[in-house]
């Protein structure tokens, strides 16, 4: 169990990251799912600072991880304005040539593709963004 | 992050270390535009010794192969640790880009 309440900063990525690779290293976990889960994590928070917040420091961003057996479950919190990630964003033309490949909308696909369960809930003024990780392989 | 090239006529080597992500992908894409020069026709960027890419990072690598790609140069990648290939494959990038298990291997594919 993992819980920080970041700064709605980018910097804050660096704590984040520390905190989960502690988790990690007291867990054992494989280094895929270390990788996987800091990508999945500076995604998410990249978007809510950059769009969620348009870049205003002064918020707050509540992270969760909960680790148990079968599954790693992380929990997304923000003030930001209404923003879903999951259903706003773009899916990326991955099959696209050099040419015609448009540049960006990679983040939330990684998210989604990475993970095997992605919800987003508006409630109470706040964005709440909940991704579960099965730990079978 | 850190770069170093090695220049062999026409060809560009940018061996890059550390993590490119949101925090750094600027200094990594001033880092290439800075060490590409017009002459060079293949640039192979060797991932061996970065340990993390995130979007930010596959970003920059997607806006340097199209540069190259609209005056015929070529980008080529190789020494890809597992999970950061795993990435560039979800992203298509393998199809678009040549992706090769080591330095040797990308600059023989080169001829």
């Amino acid at each position: 169990m993992l819980s920080l309440c970041l700064e709605s900063r980018l910097d804050e990525l660096q704590r984040l990251e520390a905190a989960v690779e502690n988790l990690g290293e007291q867990e054992q976990w494989p280094p895929t799912l270390l990788y996987q889960v800091k990508l999945v994590l500076e995604e998410v928070i990249v978007n809510i600072v950059n769009y969620g917040y348009e870049e205003r420091g002064g918020h707050k961003i509540d992270v969760h991880l909960i680790s148990e057996p079968d599954t790693l479950t992380i929990k997304i919190a923000d003030d930001g304005r209404a923003f879903d990630p999951l259903n706003q964003a773009p899916t990326p033309d991955v099959d696209a040539s050099l040419e015609d490949r448009p540049i960006g909308g990679l983040g939330v696909y990684l998210v989604q593709t990475l993970m095997d369960e992605a919800h987003y809930r508006r409630e109470q003024d706040r964005n709440h963004l909940t991704l579960i990780k099965r730990r079978d392989g | 992050m850190e770069i170093n090239t090695e220049r062999e006529g026409t060809l560009l080597v940018a061996k890059a270390g550390g993590r490119l992500d949101s925090i750094n992908a600027r200094e990594f894409d001033d880092a290439l535009k800075s060490a590409i020069s017009d002459s060079d026709q293949v640039l192979i960027m060797d991932l061996e010794k970065v340990s993390y890419v995130s979007s930010a990072g596959l970003r920059v690598i997607l806006l340097t192969a199209k540069t190259l790609q609209q005056r015929s140069a070529k980008l080529l990648i190789c020494s890809l640790a597992e999970p950061i290939r795993e990435v560039f494959e979800i992203s298509g990038f393998d199809k678009i880009i040549p992706i090769h298990a080591n330095l040797g291997d990308a600059k023989a594919s080169i001829g």
